[in-house]
């Protein structure tokens, strides 16, 4: 018996053509060009051999089964090369449609639902995603300062640590900073958790996985951090590297955050710490791999359009997110290094501490959008490549 | 001819391949006045040698250098002063054969001879001079008739232009919108048609005869007696050429099973939505609402042969034109586009990309299996999607993109039934009576649907080739028709969109300016483009056979009651099947008949037997064969020097008197060599190549009365770009030759 469009193509009419003008305004208005040569699926990488990318998901777009693809690991396991997008004949551009799939299904899988749509229209929301942490950071410092917003006071020689200067915490502190990001980590946690559960019993529905989640997950995160497949992609070497770069460099200042707690509490440095401090070098470093990775990945979306692809909101914000983190945080470093005034902490350290604001600002910004944006892949790729294994069908 | 002259060119390596002194005595045994050689015979010099001749008297030439292609600027004498043989020693004798070898100068020698014999039955023709209508007549006003009109009336022709209905503009008429014909070929363009009728019916030099039909024209082109039925009671006019353009109707969706378009008010062909989105919009028929799910079934009845096995190549654009109207008016109603295979040829990809990037717009690839009723909606059955699943589509509005059927009548099936009905009431025996029946009731349905009347042997309207459409070479003339001075354009002709319509009124206008400015000239219009002669009946001999009546491919010749042939020159295109058909040989033209032919064929030197050098006479047609053989003998490729060759101006134009006389002459093998026949013909003239398969068939017959082995008489298809199997063909040919011996009628 034949399905009915209701069980073969679950969306309605109306539910298609609603689907399309999702996917278009996220940048896959070229998938009904898709003519199904198979082009794109030959070319590929990293395609799977039984149910090669993304030639289906070309006709899951054109048809709107959002359903389906959604649960598609597949949509998961590409890392965008673009060599299809540069062989396709007719200018469907699969690179874009698979991206604009993976922001659609982002925000399909989104908990909650509103902050996904929120995040998915990056495009026109992004200045409220920058000016709400904005806002909370500056009420909640003019709110417990003493000073307010102004100047803070030159402090006292017991309170300047091995850096031989004054550290930013005499603005902002270590009780602002665990009284907004606790909350923000745990908040994400729980929905990168909630989110990841939906996934992964979409990814489960009518297949059969065996072994322990966390067995195959070692050699996921494994393959992850040697960015081993990624390195299959011949054409997006240059990317490979920049995004190796990035990870580690996130990687890194997320260690430092970490190491510098212990450096307080358990070793009993003060802060901040000098320049020569292991700490500080770790943190220095993953600074500049940050800096490296964001300018090569600017560079060649800058520079080679056709091979890095379209890039939309769902991609700037994050890269343009990661970059003000980065750049902000590299910044007030500097400025405090080169306030030479042992007296007031007015002029450059001041606009240091404006910067930081900021910074703080765009760190918030970039850990609330975990679930929501660009970032998510963190969880679902890795998700997908573990469902891979798990269902036998990994190529590597 | 009094003074033949021959002119021998000793340009191109021919001087040093061949003895020249000796054609001085070949120039004498054939009457020749005198033999010239010149080393660049189409050097202004050389030219102005001959031209000297010409002014001295000679009426008869013979331009023994290259092949009758070439040069033909150069030379190009008065065709009423100076009957010219161009025998193209180069291509045919130096270029395939060894130089200075004496088979090749048999064979140089032999060409000279042949011209010369040819003279002795030979005229010079008479310029026909008739007076000629300068009018053109457009039968049928919609978009091609009327772009026809005004391209005749540009060129400063008067024109008649005929509509059956009460309104201009054709198909077009209910129409809102084009596709795109300008850059970036993206989006609907405005419908121009209401323009394009009030420049025609403004047009000073235009006449627009609204609600007429055509009940008779009589005559020839040039002076085309054409009477008609209108408003204002029959009417009578002269025109010297006819467009007609009278389009094609939709395939009728009722045939088509599955679709359940009788059933169904909301099963709707393409022609009605079309009327519909410009007369009042879209909506269901069956309860007026809009609907938001429209699914557009393409090629309903079309490469199916039950219905209609051809491509109408417009459903898809007018499919695409639709969906993006639907989109314009309701951005919210998704169409569904199931096809076998869209196709939207140049500019028109554009254009269906554009449509298919919009969000409500889904194409997919599918068979479609049934349409069904569906609580208030319908359910669409399609099979081998894309999606790899049989789907049930649900949709408010099926629309069937049904394709053309030519509206051009039969002219040759609506004679043949009118013979068939006669006989069927009066013929001579119950059998042939019953056999009358059988084609009367083949072709009933053509009864009725005359549309131009011609007062033509062969019929009353245009013949057709394939699928109702009329015959003509879609490449190499795709205006002309099988009646000269009538050209098809529009869906007429093919199955066409808006943009190749206008092309094809365009084209077919200057056709028809052509074929009148020709006729004034008294030159013959296609493919013998200049030719003056006329055919010559000697009709004191005819014995009323019909032959020459009924094998004009282009009806040429009426009957008188008792079968006598009435020739219009100004029908005629030259090519001598007539002359090829006369088993009486009655029939010549001026400068090509059969004594003259016959006179070449004799004049051949064949060597004796023991000579160990047989002969094979080729009658090589001179469209495709001969430049086929020219072509392999300009790429240095060799053939057997056994071949003489016999240019004629169509294997039709081939009298079986010929190949006797080959015979009779010694020649050992006589090949034919012509165009490919059958529905996909290359022959120039439509019928010759295949009436030569038959009448060489028939003459097998004769071959073995006569005790020869029928392998002697061999009929071969030849293409343009056959050419590197020339050697070959000609070396199987000498080998089965060498196999069956000499001509036993060898030295009688």
């Amino acid at each position: 018996m034949p399905a009915t469009l209701q069980s073969a193509v679950p969306s309605e009419s109306e539910g298609r053509t609603a689907f399309r003008r999702e996917l278009f305004a996220r940048g896959g208005e070229t998938a009904p060009k898709c003519y199904q040569c198979g082009t794109c699926s030959a070319v590929c990488d990293l395609a799977i051999e039984d149910a090669p990318f993304p030639r289906k998901q070309m006709l899951d777009a054109q048809w709107g089964r959002g359903d389906q693809l959604a649960a598609d690991p597949a949509i998961w396991l590409c890392h965008q090369c673009n060599d299809c997008s540069v062989r396709c004949p007719r200018d469907a551009k699969p690179g874009d449609v698979m991206q604009s799939i993976r922001a659609l299904s982002v925000e399909r899988l989104a908990v909650p639902a509103a902050v996904g749509k929120l995040v998915g229209n990056a495009r026109t929301t992004w200045p409220i995603l920058i000016s709400v942490p904005l806002l909370i950071w500056i009420v909640l410092l003019a709110l417990t300062n003493p000073g307010g917003l102004g100047v803070p006071a030159y402090p006292d020689a017991e309170h300047i640590g091995e850096a031989d200067g004054p550290g930013y915490h005499v603005f902002l502190n270590k009780n602002h900073i665990y009284g907004v990001m606790f909350p923000t980590v745990i908040l994400v946690c729980l929905a990168l958790f909630a989110s990841g559960k939906r996934f992964w019993n979409l990814l489960g529905t009518g297949t059969t996985r065996s072994g322990s989640f966390f067995s195959h997950l070692v050699p996921v995160v494994k393959e992850i951090l040697f960015h081993n497949r990624f390195g299959q992609c011949e054409s997006a070497k240059p990317r490979r590297w920049a995004h190796f770069a990035l990870m580690w460099g996130f990687i890194g200042a997320t260690a430092t955050t970490t190491l510098v707690a212990i450096a307080l509490y358990v070793i009993g440095n003060d802060l901040p710490l000098g320049q020569a401090h292991p700490f500080k070098l770790i943190g220095n470093f993953s600074a500049l791999l940050l800096l490296y990775g964001c300018g090569a990945l600017a560079w060649n979306r800058l520079t080679d359009a056709k091979n890095a692809g379209n890039s939309s909101a769902f991609d700037l914000y994050l890269l343009g997110v990661i970059g003000l983190v980065t750049v902000s945080g590299v910044l007030i470093e500097v400025l405090r290094l080169v306030h030479t005034d042992t007296e007031s902490l007015g002029g450059l350290f001041y606009i240091g501490c404006w910067l930081y604001i900021v910074h703080m600002a765009a760190v918030v910004s970039l850990f609330l959008t975990v679930p929501y944006s660009k970032f998510a892949h963190i969880l679902y790729r890795t998700l997908a490549m573990v469902h891979e294994r798990m269902t036998g069908q990994a190529t590597t | 001819m009094e003074q033949v002259d021959v002119f021998f060119c000793t340009g191109c390596e021919i001087g040093a391949s061949l003895d020249m002194d000796a054609f001085e005595e070949v120039c004498d045994d054939g009457d020749a006045n005198s033999l010239i050689c010149h080393e660049c015979l189409c050097s202004p010099e050389g030219v102005a040698k001959i031209q000297e001749a010409i002014d001295g008297g000679t009426d008869g030439l013979v331009i023994a250098a290259c092949s009758q292609r070439e040069k033909t600027a150069e030379f190009d004498f008065d065709r009423t002063k100076v009957h010219v043989e161009r025998t193209a020693i180069r291509e045919l004798a130096i270029w395939p054969h060894e130089a200075n070898d004496e088979d090749t100068q048999m064979l140089a020698e032999d060409m000279i001879r042949m011209s010369l014999a040819r003279f002795e039955a030979l005229a010079l023709p008479e310029k026909l001079e008739e007076e000629i209508a300068g009018t053109v007549l457009v039968v049928g006003g919609g978009y091609a008739g009327l772009t026809a009109a005004l391209a005749a009336a540009g060129m400063g022709q008067s024109v008649e232009l005929i509509e059956k209905e009460a309104r201009l503009g054709g198909y077009l008429a209910d129409c809102s919108n084009l596709v795109p014909e300008r850059p970036p070929y993206d989006e609907l363009q405005p419908n121009d048609i209401a323009e394009l009728v009030s420049r025609v019916e403004s047009h000073a030099s235009i006449k627009v005869r609204k609600s007429t039909t055509i009940t008779s024209i009589t005559g020839s082109p040039g002076q085309l007696q054409v009477q008609t039925e209108g408003e204002g009671g029959p009417d009578g006019f002269t025109v010297g050429a006819i467009v007609q353009a009278t389009g094609a109707k939709p395939y009728d969706a009722g045939k088509l099973e599955g679709f359940g378009y009788t059933e169904n008010p909301d099963v709707i062909t393409t022609t009605e939505l079309e009327k519909m989105m410009s007369n009042g919009g879209l909506k269901r028929p069956s309860d007026g609402s809009t609907p938001g799910r429209v699914l557009f079934a393409l090629c309903a009845g079309s490469r199916d042969e039950a219905h209609l096995s051809y491509c109408s190549s417009e459903c898809c654009a007018a499919s695409l034109k639709l969906v993006s109207a639907i989109h314009n008016d309701h951005p919210d109603t998704e169409c569904v586009v199931v096809y076998r295979d869209l196709r939207a040829p140049g500019q028109l990809e554009h254009f269906y990309e554009s449509v298919q990037c919009q969000p409500g717009s889904l194409f997919t690839r599918g068979d479609i299996k049934g349409v069904s009723v569906n609580g208030g909606g319908l359910k669409v059955a399609v099979e081998n999607s894309l999606l790899g699943d049989d789907l049930d589509i649900e949709t408010d509005l099926v629309v069937l993109a049904t394709g053309m059927v030519p509206v051009s009548a039969d002219g040759e099936a609506i004679r043949q039934l009118v013979d068939a009905q006669h006989r069927a009431e009066h013929g001579e025996s119950d059998v042939q009576k019953e056999a009358a029946r059988e084609i009367v009731a083949a072709n009933l349905q053509h009864e009725g649907t005359e549309i131009l009347n011609l007062h033509y042997r062969q019929g009353p309207d245009l013949p057709t080739l394939g699928y109702g459409f009329p015959d003509s070479h879609y490449i190499c003339f795709p205006y002309e028709t099988r009646r000269t001075g009538i050209f098809a354009a529009g869906t007429l002709r093919a199955p066409m969109d808006s943009a190749q319509a206008a092309e094809d009124g365009w084209g077919a206008a200057m056709k028809a300016v052509q074929c009148i400015t020709s006729n004034s000239r008294g030159e013959a219009v296609h493919p013998r483009a200049g030719d003056i002669s006329i055919a010559e009946f000697a009709l004191q001999r005819c014995t009323q056979c019909k032959r020459c009546t009924e094998e004009c491919p282009f009806g040429t010749i009426n009957e008188d009651e008792k079968g006598t042939p009435e020739y219009f020159p100004l029908r005629c295109r030259r090519c001598g099947i007539c002359l090829g058909a006369c088993p009486e040989r009655i029939i010549s033209f001026p400068e090509y008949s059969v004594n003259a032919v016959g006179n070449a064929i004799k004049s051949v030197e064949v060597p004796d037997e023991d000579e160990e050098k047989p002969r094979v006479l080729v009658f090589a047609c001179e469209n495709d064969a001969l430049p086929a053989i020219e072509e392999a003998a300009r790429r240095r490729l060799k053939w057997n020097a056994w071949i003489r060759i016999v240019p004629v101006r169509c294997l039709g134009a081939v009298n079986t008197v010929w190949v006797a006389d080959s015979l009779s002459t010694g020649f050992d093998g006589v090949m034919l060599m012509g165009c490919k026949k059958g529905d996909d013909y290359q022959c120039h003239y439509i019928k010759g190549s295949e009436l030569a398969h038959t009448r060489m068939g028939n003459q097998q017959d004769t071959l073995k009365r006569l005790a020869l082995e029928e392998e002697r008489l061999q009929v071969l298809e030849v293409g343009r770009d056959d050419y590197a199997k020339i050697p070959e063909m000609f070396e199987e040919f000498a080998e089965t030759i060498d196999d069956v011996g000499p001509n036993p009628y060898k030295g009688f």
